[in-house]
């Protein structure tokens, strides 16, 4: 401590007030550009979401701005934007989730498989049945989330490793039981969902926006939302709050296989057909899109509204490449680079709030607020 | 007893062994074409490639980190140089073309590192971006043709044998390449055990911060493992092309997690700190044997994946509850310490 803290206090009693004031601004002000996740991150991806539009919108108007464009970009962005939410959740409890396409494509096969098995004997008992069979699919999702949070929470197996290997199997299973085919046939529900509209609205947008508004009820209004962000942001306080570490952990992972499922639904609604390596690509690109919607990867903190948003931007970009005939490898390309180019942003801007230096030796500062050292990417990482 | 606690291993290498032992010996009784010199040699020619890969991989997991890009590293070298040799129309040899292959690995491994050490991001996301760019950058400014011409010395390479056993049940052979590959894994088995680099890889594994204060060079450190990585997986992938006789840039990426989870199997931490060169080989040749007997006793090859899945599950979930074992006899034994000394205290 200065000397010069020590006498302040008495030294300028007269414009305490003042003072006062200026503290309250500055907490305030401090607070506002700490903030992680949420705020933040989703006002930078409304930026990059309509910077990205309007600079295709502008590259190539006749194509990028014409109705079917806009249309396939809606139709394709909530399979996708629902299992980067699946990935957000998990990852909020600084876990990680590699099985959730491939739970997605088990739960596409099974609406599958169980469909044309009915429909041989009876189609019309099939239709009859859409429901019990959409049902089944989701069902199966939730039964491969709970094996994920079995092996992660009851045996402790890491999240990455866990996950890396139900995703081998539920893979392995799928390819096995399809005989590495497509499948073809859904209900003809699904495949009315896929296509109906409400004021030139895709109905599958709506169920995506839905969905992503009970996840971030349950994230942020919940106790189970409560004590999922707990456990990311910090394993061991969480611990020593009594929060049943163990429960929380299992139905993390049941939620996102609920997602997944849920997702495999609409791989259906979208397209009559089920297979064991549709959308291995995707695997990649939640991850992409979760980080960039503002979560952090080691835990505690994200936002649903940010990972829909990037949803869009991505989407956006993608068709935006095609419509100014550019590959889809160098979507791959812009994809890195753009995770990558977060990334960096993000570490950048949040050591300049925290500590000038990083490498630096150990300073002894005045005692932090905590939300600093719970952020702090030197003590979370590994 | 220490006889046998030394035989287990450090990392449960033992243990692994003999897994692999008693699998071996179960497969030969189920089905006796197994027990041959040709199935021998031909899961060593499986295991060059993975086993190359599985160094890198090792490397990177002792010092706590991840690597997913390195099978985009290897065929972004090995196709680039092949492209290069075949459209200029020379052959810079053997030498010539590990020597191209490397420095375009390690350039991309340099990438990796310098963005990981730089910035202190994780290093899984970080490798996955790089491996969508690597990759994408490949087909986009390399070439996607499919080449089933090789360069001379690269063909020749791939014909050369060095044993050619007659057996009764026909001829067996054992490529040239196991050599190298054994030479490597000398190497790196040596470099991580008698380094200073090597040792300072094991303490950044272990507690980075710790290491640092310790006055390791972590940041230094952690750009040098990820050229190493580079550079390992770009001879990795100019030998896969090499053995397959055609360059066909499709191949390798997509198998990435097969090789972590050799890595894993043979006893590598995750979290850093732990990992031997014998086990990951051990590892790696585990499922490469498991791979090879599935189709022996007639299990159809669609559930291949599932059983590495499983084996997976299995090797790391027992690894997790020996740990979680391991560390609650430790708290019963902290708490005798503690209460021990209290007693004679309250005797005295």
């Amino acid at each position: 401590m200065s000397p010069d803290t020590r006498t302040r206090p008495e030294a300028s009693s007269g414009t305490s007030g003042l003072r006062n004031a200026n503290d309250q601004l500055g907490k305030w002000t401090r607070r506002f550009v700490r903030r992680p996740g949420s705020n933040n991150s989703a006002g930078r991806m409304v930026v990059a979401l309509l910077l990205a539009f309007a600079l295709f919108a502008f590259l190539n108007p006749r194509v990028f701005l014409s109705p079917i464009n806009l249309q396939n970009i809606a139709v394709a962005a909530p399979e996708i934007g629902i299992i980067a939410i699946a990935m957000m959740i998990v990852m909020l409890t600084g876990g990680i989730d590699l099985s959730l396409v491939a739970i997605a494509n088990f739960s596409a096969i099974t609406i599958s498989t169980l469909y044309n098995a009915i429909a041989a004997t009876d189609p019309a008992l099939a239709e009859s049945l859409s429901l019990v069979i959409v049902l089944a699919g989701v069902v199966v999702g939730v039964l491969g989330g709970a094996i994920n949070g079995f092996l992660v929470s009851v045996v402790g197996i890491t999240p990455i490793l866990a996950t890396l290997a139900t995703m081998q199997i539920y893979n392995g299973l799928a390819i096995v039981w399809t005989g590495g085919s497509t499948l073809y046939g859904a209900p003809a529900v699904l495949g009315s969902i896929g296509q109906a509209a409400v004021a030139n609205v895709p109905l599958l947008f709506i169920i995506f926006i839905v969905i992503a508004i009970l996840v971030a009820v349950l994230v942020n209004r919940t106790a189970l939302g409560r004590m999922i962000q707990l456990e990311g942001a910090n394993s061991v306080a969480a611990q020593y709050s009594a929060i049943p570490r163990r429960r929380v952990l299992l139905k993390t992972y049941m939620v996102a296989g609920l997602l997944a499922g849920l997702a495999g639904v609409l791989f259906v609604a979208r397209n009559p057909t089920a297979s064991a390596d549709y959308g291995s690509s995707y695997v990649l690109l939640v991850i992409v899109i979760a980080v960039l919607g503002g979560t952090n990867p080691t835990g505690g903190f994200a936002s649903v509204f940010g990972v829909v948003l990037a949803t869009l931007t991505l989407q956006v970009v993608s068709s935006g490449f095609t419509a100014i005939r550019l590959s889809s490898y160098e979507y791959a390309i812009a994809q890195g680079v753009i995770l990558i180019a977060v990334m960096i942003f993000d570490s950048v801007s949040s050591s300049r709030t925290k500590k000038p230096k990083k490498s630096g030796p150990p300073r002894h500062s005045e005692p932090e607020p905590s939300a600093v050292a719970l952020s702090d990417p030197d003590l979370k990482r590994n | 007893m220490e006889a046998l606690r030394k035989l287990r291993g450090t990392n449960n290498e033992g243990v692994l062994a003999l897994v692999l032992l008693a699998l071996i010996v179960g497969m030969s009784i189920a089905n006796p074409t197994f027990f041959t010199l040709n199935t021998g040699f031909s899961i060593l020619r499986s295991a060059i490639v993975p086993v190359i890969f599985a160094l890198g991989v090792l490397i990177v997991v002792i010092t706590g980190g991840i690597d997913v890009s390195f099978a985009a590293v290897a065929i972004f070298a090995g196709y680039a140089t092949v492209t290069f040799c075949l459209t200029m129309g020379f052959d810079p040899g053997l030498f010539g073309i590990f020597a191209i292959a490397i420095g375009i690995g390690s350039l991309l491994g340099l990438i990796n590192g310098l963005v990981i050490a730089r910035f202190s991001l994780p290093t899984l996301i970080v490798t996955l971006g790089t491996q969508g760019i690597f990759f994408g950058a490949m087909y986009t400014y390399v070439g996607a043709t499919y080449y089933a011409e090789l360069p001379g010395s690269m063909a020749a390479l791939a014909t050369t044998n060095l044993l050619d056993v007659t057996t009764s049940s026909g001829r067996a052979y054992l490529h040239i390449l196991v050599v190298p590959v054994l030479l490597l894994c000398v190497l790196v088995a040596l470099a991580l055990k008698r380094t200073m680099f090597g040792r300072s890889l094991y303490a950044m594994g272990g507690d980075i911060e710790a290491a640092r204060r310790a006055g390791f060079q972590v940041k230094r450190t952690q750009v040098w493992v990820y050229v190493l990585v580079g550079a390992l997986a770009s001879i990795a992938g100019v030998v896969h092309i090499v053995l397959s006789r055609s360059a066909n840039p499709r191949d390798l990426v997509g198998g990435e997690l097969d090789i972590i989870a050799a890595v894993v199997l043979g006893g590598a931490s995750i979290f850093g700190g732990r990992g031997s060169v014998i086990g990951t080989v051990l590892g790696v040749i585990l499922v490469q044997v498991i791979k090879n007997s599935l189709l022996l006793v007639g299990v159809p090859s669609a559930w291949l994946r599932t059983a590495v899945g499983l084996l997976l599950v299995i090797g790391v979930g027992v690894q997790a509850i020996a740990a979680r074992r391991k560390s609650r006899q430790m708290r019963v034994i902290d708490d005798v310490d503690l209460a021990h000394p209290h007693e004679q205290k309250v005797g005295s």
